[in-house]
């Protein structure tokens, strides 16, 4: 790596690239066009196609946000985005028959080593589509389906198009549309009833082309009595240029399922990660968002409950860490729409070097939904005197027997917390990395060990130069 | 800027989402009606001068509106520490409107009534209060169930004064009042308690914001909406800490009262923080009445009506455990009794 390269790296460690071996890609810039070149490649039913089409037409119609940083918004170059890569002819089960410099790159990453280890399946998306899937042979013998999503709906695609845009439609936002237009990749996951996927499932998306967009698609639907938990991750090289990831993540929780998704979102610098993430909960079912930020350019999202069936529950755990020249922009939302529906919010943010974290929620209790319960808590850290830090919750509240209540603080480190750790023999740096790492503790007991650990390394290297 | 130049707002802006521009505008919202004054009148005589000409320097869109509505302004000055100015407000005619401000150097206390059967009431009050003063304000909004109402409200407080706000909502169809505090110098404070009793129909708005323009200002806002029958209560804040504006210490509540199915309530009680150095924390709770608070007081007599009424009463008066002027609370806690005692459900 040049000189000039790891000063454009810094401590992102995983701002390196590979050279680009693409079997297929698009040129710049969006039309109908390359939506049916997208579509067509992949061989999709005419219904995916139109679908596409429709999104497309939504998203030139719809104006950007006007919430929000929109001076970051207004800068992305739809145009300068290549919306289709393929870096892999196929999906391959096996690993070594994934190309050689992709395998590197996720053997650097150490998805195989945790494949082995703790994982019940593994997806791994290079650019558009995913080069490597995998799912252990009893949770298929059980019945679990586990596919990307393109596979998905080439072999199940009467589910597919059962449950697709029914959680996140192409209206529901610009980007959603966009998504919807250009999707590719992602995973596709269907629990059998009463079935319970003991082990995490992950996918990990990588970009590694400049100007690269990323937009994959996930649809989990646990079925009756079921449970899993999805594990995500992501990371991207560094680029003097942005790149765009926008996904959306649809999950159907049907009577009595449990699923919980958990993000460890560590892009580089240059992405724009605008993401769409949003979950149905059925009858006494529960659906757990357990989400961390730490890398990309801007961050706008918002996981969110829609609480369909009585006694359902929603959990949102919510980090965030903002940077220099970073603004994460998240939160939760949850629409109690039936009686007696619970659920938890809890959001910690840290703002450092100038970084900007904004947390922006919504609670909404329909009158139909009785004997509700929520509560949100938001705590906020600012680490100097450059950064800032936004709260913008709101709480709608049509039925009298709801039970709300939100709360929220920022404030710097304490003083008596440093000085006590000090006064055991911690040094400053020290005692402020482990300040931080118990702030964000709510959210790493709720990863997986590995998991966790690795958010704590990355915490405390970007921690470092904190002081002094 | 003129409001004929001006887009109306959207209602993606928060300020607007819950009560859209054409609902508090007394006709069509491209026209300028003709409207009355409303008659201010003193219990004790009190400087006050009328239909004096002030620019308005406000480029936002309720306010410009009101400038242009009232056409002139009542002044009145304070002429004497420990002052008490007993103001009536009385809104009368199809459409009534004024600028009211508060020129104060002395440490003052205003209790201003409002009352009137106007179809819609427009007030905008503005103060700028000197340094080294302890103000307290209150404003009793008891118009008719039929009027419209919007207010807007801008004080600015310099250097190490004080001052205690009260408003408590008690009248009007449909209201919304926009009220900024802007705490221009160190040691400034801003204590403000809203009381609203959603009653009927009523669609009542509160916005609030208070602005830590310099260090080592404190604010305070303690909202309370007692939602009953269908009313729909909105209350919105903003609460901002400049970049520089350390060793600031703010705090906002709202809560709500769910006292009928059919009522409504919304909180975005917001924050925006700069600087570091600060204590910053605002809370939100939705809850309907404690059913062990009903069983305690029924079993000591009270009916089911006047059990609930007491502890509207009492948690509409919660809102100002902070205001420390005995008029201020003598005022509002008077008016609240007589207006539960007038409602309550028998």
């Amino acid at each position: 790596m040049s000189e000039q390269a790891r000063d454009a790296v810094g401590d992102y460690r995983y701002g390196f690239h590979d050279p680009e071996h693409a079997t297929i890609r698009f040129d710049k810039g969006l039309s109908e066009q390359v939506v049916r070149d997208i579509s067509a490649l992949k061989n999709e039913p005419e219904w995916m196609t139109e679908v596409r089409v429709k999104a497309y037409h939504h998203f030139n119609e719809r104006p950007m946000p006007k919430w929000g940083n929109c001076s970051e918004l207004n800068n992305i170059k739809f145009d300068d985005v290549t919306y289709f890569l393929r870096s892999s002819k196929q999906t391959e089960k096996n690993w070594d028959d994934v190309p050689e410099d992709i395998k590197n790159t996720f053997n650097r990453l150490g998805i195989p080593e945790a494949e082995q280890k703790w994982l019940g399946g593994v997806t791994a998306q290079y650019e558009s589509e995913a080069v490597y899937h995998s799912i252990r042979e009893d949770l298929e013998a059980q019945g679990v389906i586990f596919l990307d999503m393109d596979s998905g709906l080439k072999q199940y695609p009467d589910i597919v198009k059962t449950y697709f845009g029914t959680v996140v439609p192409y209206s529901d936002n610009k980007f959603a549309a966009l998504n919807t237009a250009v999707w590719s990749g992602g995973s596709f996951i269907y629990v059998p009833k009463g079935v319970h996927v003991e082990m995490p499932v992950q996918a990990y998306f990588r970009i590694n082309a400049k100007n690269m967009g990323q937009f994959e698609r996930t649809l989990i639907i646990a079925d009756e009595g079921s449970s899993i938990h999805y594990v995500e991750g992501c990371t991207a090289p560094t680029y003097s240029t942005d790149s765009l990831h926008s996904a959306v993540v649809e999950l159907i929780a049907m009577k009595g399922a449990k699923i919980r998704y958990s993000t460890v979102q560590n892009w580089s610098s240059n992405v724009y990660n605008l993401v769409t993430k949003r979950g149905v909960a059925y009858e006494n079912s529960t659906i757990e968002w357990v989400d961390g930020n730490i890398g990309s350019k801007l961050t706008m999202k918002y996981p969110s409950v829609l609480l369909r069936g009585e006694g359902a529950h929603a959990e949102v755990i919510s980090v965030a860490y903002a940077g220099e020249g970073q603004h994460q922009d998240a939160g939760a939302k949850v629409h109690h729409l039936a009686p007696n529906t619970t659920s938890n919010i809890l959001s910690k943010s840290i703002s450092k070097n100038g970084g900007r974290s904004s947390y922006r929620g919504m609670l909404q209790v329909t009158p139909k939904a009785s004997g509700c319960r929520s509560k949100i808590v938001c705590d906020a850290l600012l680490l100097d005197e450059h950064s800032r830090s936004d709260t913008y919750p709101t709480m709608e509240v049509g039925n009298s027997t709801a039970d709300l209540e939100h709360e929220a603080s920022v404030s710097k480190i304490s003083g008596d917390q440093l000085f006590y750790l000090m006064s055991r023999g911690f040094s400053e740096k020290e005692a402020m990395g482990l300040i931080v790492n118990g702030f964000f503790e709510p959210f790493t007991r709720e990863l997986p060990m590995e998991y966790a650990v690795e958010l704590n390394k990355l915490l405390e290297l970007e921690m470092e130069g904190s002081i002094g | 800027m003129k409001y004929a130049d001006m887009a109306p707002p959207p209602r993606s802006e928060h300020l607007w989402r819950y009560t859209p521009w054409h609902w508090m505008h007394p006709s069509d919202i491209e026209i300028i009606p003709d409207a009355l004054p409303i008659r201010f009148e003193a219990q004790e005589p009190v400087d006050m001068n009328t239909n004096i000409c002030v620019a308005s320097s406000s480029n936002e869109y309720a306010r410009v509106f009101l400038h242009e509505v009232a056409k002139s302004s009542t002044i009145v000055s304070s002429s004497k520490d420990n002052e008490l100015m007993n103001l009536y407000a009385v809104a009368s005619g199809h459409v009534a409107c004024s600028h009211l401000h508060f020129n104060i150097k002395h440490s003052v206390t205003i209790l201003l009534h409002l009352s009137g059967e106007a179809d819609w009431c427009g007030l905008h009050i503005t103060s700028k209060i000197a340094k080294n003063l302890n103000v307290s304000f209150a404003i009793v909004n008891e118009l008719s169930n039929t009027t419209t109402y919007l207010e807007c409200q801008d004080w600015d407080i310099a250097q190490d004064s004080s001052v205690e706000f009260a408003g408590i909502t008690l009248g009007g169809f449909r209201t919304k009042s926009d009220i900024r505090s802007n705490l221009n110098g160190r040691g400034a404070n801003m204590t403000q308690a809203i009381s609203t009793h959603g009653i009927g129909q009523r669609h009542s708005d509160h916005h609030i914001e208070i602005h830590h323009v310099e260090p080592h200002t404190t604010s305070s806002l303690s909202a309370h909406s007692a939602c009953d029958d269908e009313s729909h209560l909105v209350t919105t804040g903003l609460l901002t800490i400049a970049r520089h504006a350390n060793r600031s210490d703010a705090g906002q509540v709202f809560r709500n009262l769910l006292l009928s199915p059919k009522a409504r309530a919304e909180s975005l009680p917001e924050l925006e923080v700069l600087a570091d150095d600060v204590s910053a924390a605002h809370g939100a709770a939705s809850a309907p009445v404690d059913e062990n608070q009903m069983h305690y007081m029924m079993s000591r007599g009270f009916s089911p009506a006047e059990a609930s009424s007491l502890i509207v009463e009492g948690f509409l008066t919660a809102a100002f455990g902070e205001i420390k002027n005995p008029s201020i609370i003598d005022a509002v806690r008077t008016r609240l009794t007589v207006h539960l005692e007038c409602h309550i459900k028998r």
